[in-house]
C-alpha cells in the first residue's frame, strides 16, 4: 500500500491566528478520515467566517489542542519561520518478534504537510523591531491592511479547505478497511523542524 | 452500519447502498440548506451516539432524525437510475441591487423572487453496456460503501464552504428577522439554466464512486458569490414594557385590538419586514413523486411539466397589524419559519391540511376583542410531527372546560362571590405581565401543578394524560385539547405549528396564539383566564391580597364580556392547588432554572420586568379601587 502525501497550500499566519487556523486544517482532515460512526459537530471561527466539522470525538480534540499547543511554544522560541506540521495516519502491522526486535511497526498510508509561515507584523508606533526577519511590508500595520490581509488569509484557509476536499475524493484506494466500532483511523501529528529559511521571503 | 448482517445478494446489498446513499445525501444537503429542516433536526436527541437510530447509522454519518417520509425512496422514485436533482432556492423580494449581467434575477419592490443558488444532482449511473466485472467478491460492495462513505464526509464538508451555508446560518440564527428565505425542491429532471444563468454558475463535481456495474456521481452547480441579493437581516426588536397597552386600566378598556386588513386574517409578525398582507395564503403543491401528481401551479422559475410539482415551504401569513404587534415582534422567527416549514415537512409528517383561510370569528368572539393580547416571549418551536395549531372558532364548545375543581376554587372563593363580571376582567387586564411571569411558571412548574391537579378532577388527570406532555402546564393542555380536534379536522387555518407533545412547543403555542389578531383574541382570553389563577396565585403570595378582588369596572358594557370570562374562569380547570409554594423568589428560581434547562427559552430580565408591571397594575388598583369604592371586596383569603 502506498502512501499518498499531500501538501497542502502555505499559510501566512499571524501569532494569534495560528491556533485557529490549525484546528481548522488538522480537524477537518481527520473528519474525513474518521470513518466510523460519528457525529458531526460544526465550528464556528471566530476570526474568520469558516465552518470546519469536526468528528466530535474528545480524545481527538484533546489530541490536537496538544499538539497545536506545542507548535505555539515552538513557534514562540522560532519566530518568523516558515514550519511544517506533518499529520500521518499509519497501520498497525505486529512485525514478527524477532531476536532483533519486538516493536510494532507503524506503516503510513496517508501523510499532510501544513505549510505555515508565521509572521510578526510590527506594532503601530515601534521604530524599532530588533527582529531583523520581520516579514513584513511598510505599513502594514495600518488596520485596512490589517483587514486585507486577514481576507487574503480567511481565502486562502477556504483553499486549503477545499484542496483537502479534492485530495480526499481523489484518493480513495489507498485508505484501509473501516475497523468495526472503531472511529477514526490511527494518527500522529508531528511537527518538524523548521523549513529551511532558503524559501523565506522577504 | 453493517452490512454483513444483511442476508442479501450482491444485488441487493448494493441497491441497499444506492438507496440509502440517496436519501443520506439528501438529508445532508437539506440539513444544511433549510433552515427548517435544520431546527427540526436539532430537536432529536444528540446526546448520545449509542442511542442513534439504525436508519441513521447509515454511512456512519449521524445526522439526527429526519423525518419519516425519508426513510425510503417511495415517495421519491421508483427507479434508482432516476437522477435526484435537488434545488436550493432562494426566495427573496424587494428590488435587488444587480448590473445588466443578470447576475441576479430582478424583482419589483414587494415582489418575491425565487432564484435557483444551487443545484445538486446526485445519480447512480449505470452504463448498460458495462460488462459485469468478473472476480467481483463480497468485497466490491464494502469498498463501495467505504467510498460513499468518504464522499459525504467531504460534502458534508463542502456544503460548509459554498455562499449558501452563510445565507442558511443567517437564516436559522433566530435573533434575526430576514427578508428573505430558502426552500428547497426535489426532482428527477428539472429545465437546464438560461444561458445568462449558467455563465454565472461554477460547477464541482465529486469524483464518482465506483459501484457495481456503475458508480455514484454527485455534483453542484452553485452561484459564487450571492451578494448581489438584497438580503437583509434586521435584528428583532428588544422587548419592553408597553405601558399603553390595549387593555390597560388607564386607557380606555375596551378600546379593540387593531384587527389587520383582512379581517379573517391571523395577524403575524411579519419575517420579512418589508413584507405587504398577502389577501390569501399561499396553496402550495405538496407532492414529491413523480408522475402521480399533476402539476401544481408554479412561480416563475421552477419546472413545469415532466417534473413533479415544486414542493416548498409557503410564504409567511405576513399580515402586519399596526403598532401593538411591533412590539411583539421579537424572536418571532423560528417559530414562523417552523410553521412555514411545516409544508414541506408534508411528506415527512403525518398530513395535516393545507393553510387556509381561518374562519371568521363567532359573535361572542366578537364581544370579546377588546381583550387584551398580553406580552409573550417568544419560544423557540422544535417541531418534529409538526401539526397546524389553529384556534377553534367555530366549536360552540371550545370555551366550555371542564368545571373547577374543589381545590382550585378554595383559593377564590370570592370567584362565585363579587361580581363576576369585574374580576374575571380584572384579571385579563392583568395578565399582560402575569402571562411574562406564569408563562414561564406554567412551563417549569408544569409538572408539579399537574401532580397537584391531579387528584382533583379524574377529568383533569385525564386531560393531561391525553395531551401526552407530563410538563404541559395545564392551562395550556386545556386549550390545546380544545385544538386537537381542530389539528384533526383541519379546517382552520393557523399561523403557528404547534408540537402538542412537546412542552417547548405548548407554551410557545400558547404564546403565540396571545399575539395574533383580535379573530385570536376568544381564544387567549380563555388561556388568559386560565392563566390568571397563576397570576392569583402570585399575587396573593406577594402581598397577601387578590389583585382581581379589588378592580372595578363599573361599566355596563364590560359586564357582559366580564360575565363570560368568569364563565371560563369558573370552568376553568385549576393551574396550582399549592400558593404556598409560590413566592417571588421561588419563581424567579424556578424560570431561572428553566432558563438553563429549557435552552434560554426565557430571560430573566423578562420576569423581573413582568413582576414590576405586574406591581405596577396592583397599584394602578388600587388607585381605582380607591377611586370608586363601589365594590365589596373580600380581602385576604386564607
Amino acid at each position: 500500500m502506498n502512501c499518498e502525501v499531500c501538501q497542502l497550500k502555505e499559510l501566512e499566519v499571524e501569532h494569534f491566528e495560528i491556533r485557529e487556523v490549525l484546528r481548522c486544517i488538522l480537524h477537518t482532515i481527520v473528519f474525513h478520515r474518521a470513518l466510523g460512526l460519528v457525529r458531526p459537530k460544526d465550528i464556528d471561527l471566530e476570526l474568520f467566517e469558516i465552518t470546519y466539522v469536526q468528528c466530535g470525538d474528545v480524545e481527538v480534540e484533546k489530541k490536537i489542542d496538544d499538539k497545536i499547543e506545542q507548535f505555539i511554544s515552538w513557534v514562540e522560541k522560532h519566530p518568523n519561520k516558515k514550519s511544517q506540521i506533518c499529520l500521518s495516519f499509519y497501520e498497525v502491522k505486529n512485525k514478527q518478534p524477532s531476536w532483533f526486535t519486538n516493536k510494532i511497526e507503524r506503516l503510513y498510508w496517508e501523510q499532510w504537510y501544513v505549510n505555515l509561515n508565521v509572521i510578526q507584523l510590527p506594532k503601530v508606533h515601534s521604530s524599532k523591531s530588533h527582529h531583523s526577519k520581520v516579514v513584513v511590508d511598510p505599513g502594514e500595520s495600518t488596520s485596512e491592511e490589517r483587514s486585507i490581509r486577514r481576507a487574503t488569509l480567511e481565502a486562502s484557509l477556504r483553499d486549503v479547505l477545499f484542496q483537502i476536499i479534492k485530495f480526499v475524493n481523489e484518493k480513495k484506494d489507498h485508505v484501509p478497511p473501516i475497523s468495526e466500532n472503531v472511529m477514526y483511523f490511527p494518527y500522529e501529528i508531528t511537527i518538524p523542524r523548521s523549513v529551511p529559511s532558503a524559501f523565506a521571503s522577504f | 452500519m453493517d452490512l454483513q448482517s444483511y442476508p442479501q445478494p450482491e444485488s441487493g446489498k448494493l441497491e441497499q447502498i444506492v438507496s440509502q446513499f440517496l436519501l443520506k445525501i439528501l438529508h445532508v444537503i437539506l440539513d444544511s440548506r433549510v433552515p427548517s429542516f435544520h431546527r427540526h433536526e436539532r430537536s432529536s436527541d444528540l446526546s448520545s451516539v449509542s442511542r442513534v437510530k439504525r436508519s441513521d447509522r447509515w454511512f456512519n454519518l449521524i445526522l439526527g432524525d429526519r423525518p419519516a417520509a425519508l426513510d425510503n425512496l417511495n415517495f421519491w422514485q421508483r427507479n434508482l437510475m432516476d437522477p435526484m436533482i435537488i434545488d436550493i432556492i432562494l426566495v427573496h423580494q424587494g428590488p435587488s441591487s444587480l448590473s445588466t449581467g443578470n447576475v441576479c434575477t430582478t424583482s419589483a419592490v414587494g415582489a418575491s423572487t425565487e432564484t435557483v443558488i444551487e443545484r445538486w444532482a446526485v445519480q447512480y449511473e449505470s452504463p448498460r453496456l458495462m460488462a459485469p466485472p468478473t472476480g467481483e467478491t463480497s468485497s466490491s460492495y464494502k469498498k463501495t460503501y467505504k467510498k460513499s462513505i468518504i464522499l459525504l464526509r467531504s460534502l458534508y464538508s463542502h456544503m460548509r464552504l459554498l455562499p449558501a451555508y452563510r445565507v442558511f446560518r443567517q437564516l436559522s440564527s433566530s435573533s434575526q428577522i430576514s427578508n428573505f428565505d430558502i426552500i428547497y425542491k426535489v426532482s428527477s429532471f428539472t429545465d437546464p439554466f438560461s444561458r445568462p444563468e449558467e455563465e454565472t454558475m461554477k460547477e464541482y463535481v465529486f469524483v464518482p464512486v465506483e459501484a457495481f456495474r456503475g458508480r455514484l456521481s454527485v455534483s453542484v452547480t452553485y452561484r459564487p458569490t450571492l451578494s448581489c441579493f438584497n438580503l437583509e437581516l434586521s435584528t428583532s426588536l428588544p422587548p419592553k414594557i408597553i405601558t399603553d397597552y390595549v387593555g390597560s386600566p388607564s386607557i380606555d378598556p375596551m378600546r379593540s385590538f387593531p384587527s389587520s386588513e383582512k379581517g379573517d386574517h391571523a395577524t403575524s409578525f411579519s419575517l420579512r419586514g418589508t413584507r405587504p398582507p398577502v389577501s390569501a395564503p399561499f396553496q402550495r403543491p405538496h407532492s414529491w413523486t413523480s408522475g402521480f401528481h399533476k402539476a401544481a401551479p408554479m412561480t416563475q422559475n421552477q419546472p413545469l411539466s415532466g417534473s413533479p410539482p415544486a414542493y416548498r415551504t409557503p410564504p409567511m401569513p405576513c399580515d402586519i397589524s399596526s403598532s401593538p404587534t411591533d412590539n411583539y415582534g421579537y424572536r418571532v422567527r423560528p417559530l414562523f419559519h417552523q410553521k412555514a416549514t411545516s409544508y414541506d415537512e408534508y411528506q415527512f409528517s403525518p398530513p395535516f391540511s393545507p393553510y387556509a383561510s381561518p374562519s371568521p370569528p363567532t359573535p361572542m368572539q366578537t364581544r370579546l376583542r377588546s381583550e387584551t393580547a398580553p406580552v409573550t416571549i417568544p419560544l423557540p418551536v422544535s417541531s418534529r410531527s409538526s401539526r397546524y395549531f389553529s384556534p377553534n372558532f367555530s366549536d360552540p364548545n371550545r370555551h366550555s372546560l371542564p368545571p373547577l375543581s374543589p381545590r382550585s376554587t378554595k383559593h377564590d372563593p370570592s370567584s362565585q362571590e363579587s361580581p363576576s363580571g369585574n374580576r374575571s376582567y380584572r384579571r385579563a387586564e392583568s395578565l399582560r405581565t402575569a402571562e411574562l411571569y406564569s408563562g414561564a411558571m406554567n412551563h417549569y412548574s408544569g409538572h408539579k401543578m399537574i401532580k397537584d391537579s391531579k387528584d382533583d378532577s379524574g377529568r383533569f388527570s385525564g386531560l393531561l394524560s391525553s395531551s401526552g406532555s407530563p410538563r404541559v402546564g395545564f392551562s395550556r393542555s386545556s386549550s390545546r385539547l380544545s385544538f386537537q380536534d381542530e389539528l384533526d379536522d383541519g379546517d382552520f387555518s393557523c399561523p403557528f405549528d404547534v408540537d402538542d407533545v412537546d412542552a417547548s412547543d405548548s407554551l410557545s403555542c400558547l404564546v403565540y396564539l396571545s399575539c395574533t389578531t383580535a379573530d385570536y383574541v376568544p381564544v387567549f382570553s380563555l388561556l388568559q383566564c386560565s392563566m390568571n389563577y397563576d397570576v392569583e396565585a402570585m399575587t396573593q403570595n406577594l402581598d397577601g391580597k387578590k389583585a382581581s378582588e379589588s378592580l372595578s369596572m363599573g361599566t355596563k358594557s364590560q359586564d357582559a364580556a366580564v360575565g363570560v370570562l368568569v364563565h371560563m374562569l369558573r370552568t376553568a380547570p385549576p393551574l396550582r392547588q399549592d400558593p404556598s409554594c409560590y413566592s417571588s423568589h421561588s419563581m424567579r428560581t424556578e424560570v431561572e432554572e428553566g432558563v438553563s434547562t429549557a435552552s434560554g427559552f426565557f430571560m430573566p430580565r423578562k420576569t423581573v420586568d413582568a413582576l414590576e408591571e405586574l406591581r405596577s397594575y396592583r397599584e394602578m388598583k388600587d388607585l381605582l379601587l380607591s377611586k370608586s369604592g363601589t365594590r365589596v371586596i373580600s380581602r385576604e383569603e386564607g
